[in-house]
């Protein structure tokens, strides 16, 4: 058990480091204002939010209730910032974005009919994924128990709500699909479901396979392509659909009409391709297609034309990202 | 490239000798107008800033930067003329040629000009033909090609009637900006000038070249917003000596010209510190917009304002030929050669402020940057400057006027020509305009 206990204090490190390397970027940008970091900051808490779900998954028994928490309080407090910040999904197709970036491709950007028939599509998927239990045999009366949810009837609600969650190697004890290691399993996002559905063990192993390699290598071209139909993003910007929950994903994205010169930076570097950000004229343009990954926040170089705020407060502005450091040193000349 | 036995389109043959007579005179006045333009600048501001220097000595047109352009020329680089702010500097500077703005302010060269055209046509035209006649302006002469975008009406004759003595590089914007059709257009322009610009330079634009002449202009761009920046607080720098450094980047190198604003800019900060003004912090705070105004001759419009009495002072303009020049940058999300050419497409496109778009909602985006700034640089009043002949600009004050009543900013129209004999005329108008502005900051 001694291995164990290795890892586990260095999952414990890690956590540790990543946060407050974390929280040490966000009081730098806090500060300073100097929103050129936020990728960086994505970069570190999407690491350290993978180091800790697997650490959740490996030391703590009530994985389950956990997971029953997050799932109400996601779509509540978060809405898709999960997706750009927390999804180690997301994580692994910007870790491919990192590799093309490397090789100087370039990425493929889809028409923007296409986009938006994904975006529509993925209730389509949400929905097909709702009624898998009830292919299974859901009225049968005796599974609707307290932990229904995750037995296996409904796991497919775990997996709409959580799946992406699933961090590719997972301790055997948790399942999964094909077996790397002694006591480690290759499990794959989003597929849990089909282990439980087919009973050839490698038969669901391939096709989960085939799911994730596709995910991984249309993001490779496509920014994020998985996201842009992806059933969890469904339930985590739910609410932004319904009016009156506006405030309820805490993160919003406000633009102030008059500084924007429509000079289209929002528009070209968001890994979604939101056009909501450039061609709504102002105010609130948070959309359900938005990851809040702030990337458009960080280029837009007219200051303070996007705010971010954050259940009413500003948290960060577009900056002029162009403005050498020297200036924010020094005392500021505009209060005189 | 034109064979010297074609016919000419549009401009007469003139003998010699006349060209040569109007040249010398025209010449010597331009001398004296700028040696007098900045002896009354250094007259208005007595504390002026010492890295002003350099910038008084680079705006000469007939002095070091001539001779360095035509050092550097024959040496074998090319040089590469534009008119609008549209062309793309990045690809020019990539393709290892000097980028120079080649538009005219000379006064008395619209009067040859106007052998060409009919005294109608906006007099930047005019005296742009005229300086092109008696081969005046170094820059256009020395230029190996021009890029011209044909914006405006002026310009688009503009590009046709110079043809008959430069090799002409013609881009057409799209008149609506926010279709995906036109972006798309626009790109394609960007991808031909470049193939232009690499066949006249003979140099071919590298990722690699391309990416470091963006990071160039983007420290230029740096450079300027500070100094914008610095306009926002009390006056620190008079207006006139602000858009002289301005116009300066039109045809600096710009490498040296960054370091030399950041050293200005360093000088300003201290004087912020100080709590050392130009003029008087209550001064009525003035921003013009409307036709731009070229160094030398044109500047009768800045200097009345800031010489007047009540003086005004000059905060910030919205001229493509001043705060419009470095002050959106190129932004780039990958350093692909795609994302770069879409980035210098966009930045040139999108974010121009150019009366000549329209779109649904009119040209909204000029509006609201005016507002911004309006808001931004704390601005007692507008002053809409206008050259007669110069449509699109004239067209669109009714509209800005509504839009600054509705915010209390009062906005004057003045309409003039490229003459001197009106700057008494001008100077009642514009001192009454300061007067009521200066009873409002008292107010």
């Amino acid at each position: 058990m001694a291995f164990e206990e290795i890892l586990s204090d260095a999952f414990r490190g890690t956590i540790i480091v990543g946060l407050t390397l974390a929280g040490l970027l966000a009081v730098l940008i806090w500060i300073k204002n100097r929103t050129t970091r936020v990728s960086y900051l994505r970069v570190v808490v999407q690491v350290a939010s993978l180091v800790t779900i697997f650490a959740t998954l490996l030391f703590l028994a009530q994985w389950p209730s956990i997971l029953t928490v997050a799932i109400i309080l996601m779509p509540f407090v978060v809405g898709r910032f999960f997706c750009g910040w927390i999804c180690p999904f997301g994580l692994y197709m910007d870790l491919t974005t990192f590799v093309r970036k490397a090789f100087k491709m370039r990425y493929w950007n889809l028409p923007e009919k296409v986009n938006v028939y994904l975006h529509n599509f993925r209730y389509v998927l949400a929905a097909s994924v709702l009624a898998l239990p009830l292919l299974y045999g859901a009225l049968d009366l005796n599974v609707w128990g307290a932990f229904a949810l995750f037995k296996p009837p409904f796991l497919p609600l775990i997996i709409f709500f959580l799946g992406p969650l699933e961090p590719l190697i997972i301790p055997s004890q948790m399942g999964g699909s094909l077996i790397l290691t002694k006591g480690w399993n290759l499990s794959y996002p989003y597929t849990r479901g089909f282990l439980d559905f087919l009973s050839d063990p490698l038969l669901a192993s391939v096709l989960a396979g085939i799911l994730v390699a596709f995910a991984l290598a249309t993001a490779f071209k496509v920014r994020r392509f998985w996201c842009r139909f992806c059933p969890t993003g469904v339930s985590a910007a739910a609410l932004n659909r319904f009016k009156g929950f506006g405030w309820a994903p805490i993160l919003r994205i406000n633009k102030a009409e008059e500084k924007c010169t429509k000079c289209g930076i929002c528009k070209r570097v968001c890994p979604l391709q939101v056009t909501e950000v450039y061609e709504q004229k102002g105010g609130d343009i948070t959309t359900q297609m938005c990851m809040l990954c702030l990337r458009c926040v960080e280029m837009c170089p007219y200051e303070d034309c996007l705010k971010v705020n954050m259940a009413g407060k500003t948290l960060f502005k577009s900056r002029n990202w162009l403005e050498p450091t020297k200036v924010s040193e020094k005392p500021n000349e505009k209060q005189n | 490239m034109k064979s010297k036995t074609e016919p000419k389109k549009y401009l007469p043959e003139m003998p010699q000798r006349e060209i040569e007579e109007i040249q010398t005179t025209v010449k010597a006045a331009s001398m004296k107008v700028m040696a007098d333009n900045i002896e009354r600048m250094k007259k208005t501001s007595p504390n002026r800033p010492a890295a002003m220097q350099y910038f008084d000595e680079i705006s000469n047109f007939f002095g070091t930067r001539e001779k360095e352009i035509r050092a550097e020329k024959e040496k074998g680089k090319k040089v590469i003329g534009y008119f609008c702010m549209f062309a793309p500097i990045e690809l020019i500077l990539a393709a290892d040629a000097i980028p120079v703005r080649v538009n005219s302010g000379w006064y008395d060269t619209s009067k040859v000009g106007d052998r060409v055209v009919p005294v109608e046509v906006c007099p930047v035209i005019r005296s742009t033909i005229g300086a092109k006649m008696v081969g005046l302006s170094p820059y256009l002469e020395l230029s190996d090609a021009i890029i011209s975008t044909l914006t405006c009406d002026g310009m688009t004759k503009l590009s046709e009637i110079l043809s008959d003595a430069k090799p002409i590089l013609t881009m057409a914007p799209p008149r609506v900006k926010d279709s995906p059709q036109s972006l798309s257009l626009w790109k394609e322009e960007i991808k031909t000038i470049k193939t232009q610009i690499e066949k006249i330079t003979g140099n071919k634009i590298t990722p690699k070249k391309l990416r470091a002449a963006i990071e160039t202009i983007q420290k230029a761009t740096k450079a300027f917003r500070r100094l914008q920046e610095l306009r926002k607080g009390p006056p620190v720098i008079m207006g006139r000596d602000a858009m002289l450094v301005n116009q300066t980047a039109q045809w600096d190198d710009l490498k040296r010209w960054t370091e030399k604003t950041e050293a200005l800019c360093d000088e300003l900060e201290k004087r912020v510190q100080q709590k050392m003004w130009a003029c008087p912090p209550d001064t009525p705070r003035v921003l013009i917009t409307g036709t731009p105004m070229f160094w030398p001759d044109n500047w009768k419009m800045p200097t009345l304002l800031e010489e007047g009495n009540p003086q005004g002072v000059l905060v910030a303009d919205e001229l493509c030929s001043s705060d419009r020049i470095l002050y959106d940058p190129v932004g780039i999300d990958e350093w692909t050669w795609e994302d770069m050419i879409n980035g210098i497409a966009e930045r040139y496109l999108m974010a121009s402020t150019c009366p000549c778009f329209t779109s649904k909602d009119g040209n909204e985006d000029r509006i609201n940057w005016l507002v911004n700034k309006v808001k931004e640089w704390k601005v007692n009043g507008v002053i809409y400057y206008v050259v007669r002949g110069c449509m699109l600009y004239a067209m669109e004050y009714s509209r800005v006027k509504r839009v600054l009543d509705s915010l209390n900013i009062p906005v004057y129209y003045l309409d003039t020509e490229y003459t001197r004999e009106d700057v008494g005329q001008m100077k009642t108008r514009v001192e009454a305009f300061l007067e009521m502005l200066s009873a409002r900051v008292e107010f």
